[in-house]
């Protein structure tokens, strides 16, 4: 009787932890090398600490924490398949004093400004959510001002009975770095700044 | 006497019960712009639609009925969708992906895409756009378990409603060749007297099936 008593303790504390622990969900996914023409530059591209370790934190209705989503590792791969097939040479830097040493075209440095997650309990639809701006930043070699400027990229994915929140967090935070990925690409050199540098080349 | 006259009518109830719950109505309309025909070298690509902001067609569906063009008689080899929208990368993405035939036409002059689509030997792009409702949910359904045993009781009901279009695109021509569309109904019933026994319509399945076989002779030509 006693051993019947401590595994419905047992069970119950774990049922109320599992209830109260925020979910981590690590953002994963293979992001294609996109099909478009190269420009003949170098760029380094500095990603710098708020990017790397960029982590958004969900909170339920309570104010207590329910996703932690880290998304700084897969944004740098991200930029790792598209940036190679954007320009001829690509150099990932640790700071800006590194890039300037090495006499590159230009010095590419993206920043996530804001991340946002709609979930089905919230919005009342069947689709997760996720929109991410980022503010882009390009300078010269010697770190002058070329381009400075906000892309924003959403994501969404339906909900399916047999995968978890976390799953479709996941899901729908691939579709937004593609996202990403194709606006960027395509949109690099209609950037007006951008425009007006790449012509005094 | 009494007892199986009474144990009949149960067995007739449920027999009829299940009859209804296979029971699926599904509806085609086809809409013909242009002619059709496909070669043994040539392929399909089924895309499915994802702009709308509060549904998107699941790659389920679409590749369902894919599967379904690539079987039986006359089947067509088909472009697994994933595969197609990466190696086209970014040019078919939610947000770039040409919504008339004539952003195809554009995006056709661009010379990674027209080889690709070589490539892949791509005659017919189909546009998949729709999504599975469920509606009229009614009934409840009350499990209790005790250190007795553990059982359900009670009776519930929803229907699904699956809506579809496919819209044809000959790649040759950079034309829109026709649409199909599909609509099916079905009610499902879930009655539980101790153990919940699932009445499932086949909404989906059967609108995937309908639609890749009238696809198939579309396509086709016949």
């Amino acid at each position: 009787m006693r051993g019947r008593t401590r595994t419905a303790l047992i069970l119950m504390a774990a049922l109320y932890l599992t209830a109260c622990g925020v979910s981590n969900v690590v953002i994963e996914g293979s992001f294609p090398t996109p099909n478009i023409n190269k420009l003949p530059l170098t760029v380094a591209v500095y990603y710098d600490a708020a990017l790397r370790e960029f982590a958004y934190i969900e909170y339920s209705e309570t104010g207590t924490e329910e996703y932690n989503i880290a998304s700084g590792q897969s944004h740098i791969e991200l930029f790792g398949a598209v940036l190679p097939a954007m320009f001829d040479g690509v150099i990932v830097v640790a700071s800006i004093e590194e890039a300037q040493a090495l006499g590159v075209d230009a010095i590419f440095a993206p920043n996530i400004e804001e991340f946002q997650l709609a979930l089905p309990a919230k919005t009342k639809l069947d689709v997760f959510e996720i929109w991410i701006k980022y503010n882009m930043r390009l300078m010269t070699a010697e770190g002058d001002y070329i381009a400075d400027w906000v892309l924003t990229s959403y994501g969404k994915t339906p909900t399916e009975s047999l995968r978890s929140a976390e799953a479709a967090i996941n899901a729908a935070a691939v579709v937004a770095l593609r996202d990403l990925a194709s606006s960027f690409s395509l949109s690099f050199t209609e950037v007006p700044e951008v425009k007006d540098w790449l012509n005094t080349l | 006497m009494k007892h199986l006259i009474g144990r009949n009518r149960l067995g007739s109830a449920l027999l009829l019960l299940v009859s209804l719950a296979c029971c699926t109505t599904t509806t085609i309309d086809e809409f013909r712009q242009g002619e059709t025909g496909i070669e043994s070298y040539e392929s399909v690509v089924i895309l499915g639609r994802r702009q709308a902001s509060d549904y998107e067609t699941r790659s389920e569906f679409v590749k369902c009925v894919g599967e379904g063009m690539a079987q039986g008689e006359n089947s067509i080899s088909i472009v697994p969708e994933q595969e197609f929208i990466d190696a086209m990368f970014p040019w078919f993405e939610p947000r770039t992906a040409p919504l008339r035939t004539r952003d195809l036409e554009r995006l056709m002059t661009e010379a990674v895409v027209a080889d690709r689509m070589t490539e892949f030997g791509v005659r017919y792009i189909v546009w998949l756009d729709g999504f599975t409702e469920t509606s009229d949910r009614s009934g409840s359904i009350s499990c209790v378990v005790s250190p007795g045993g553990a059982g359900c009781f009670g009776f519930g009901s929803w229907e699904d409603d699956a809506t579809y279009d496919a819209r044809v695109w000959d790649v040759n021509s950079l034309s829109d060749v026709g649409t199909i569309s599909t609509d099916a109904t079905g009610q499902s019933y879930l009655p539980a007297f101790v153990i919940p026994i699932p009445l499932i319509a086949r909404v989906e399945a059967n609108a995937c099936s309908r639609l890749a076989t009238q696809l198939k002779e579309f396509v086709n030509g016949s």
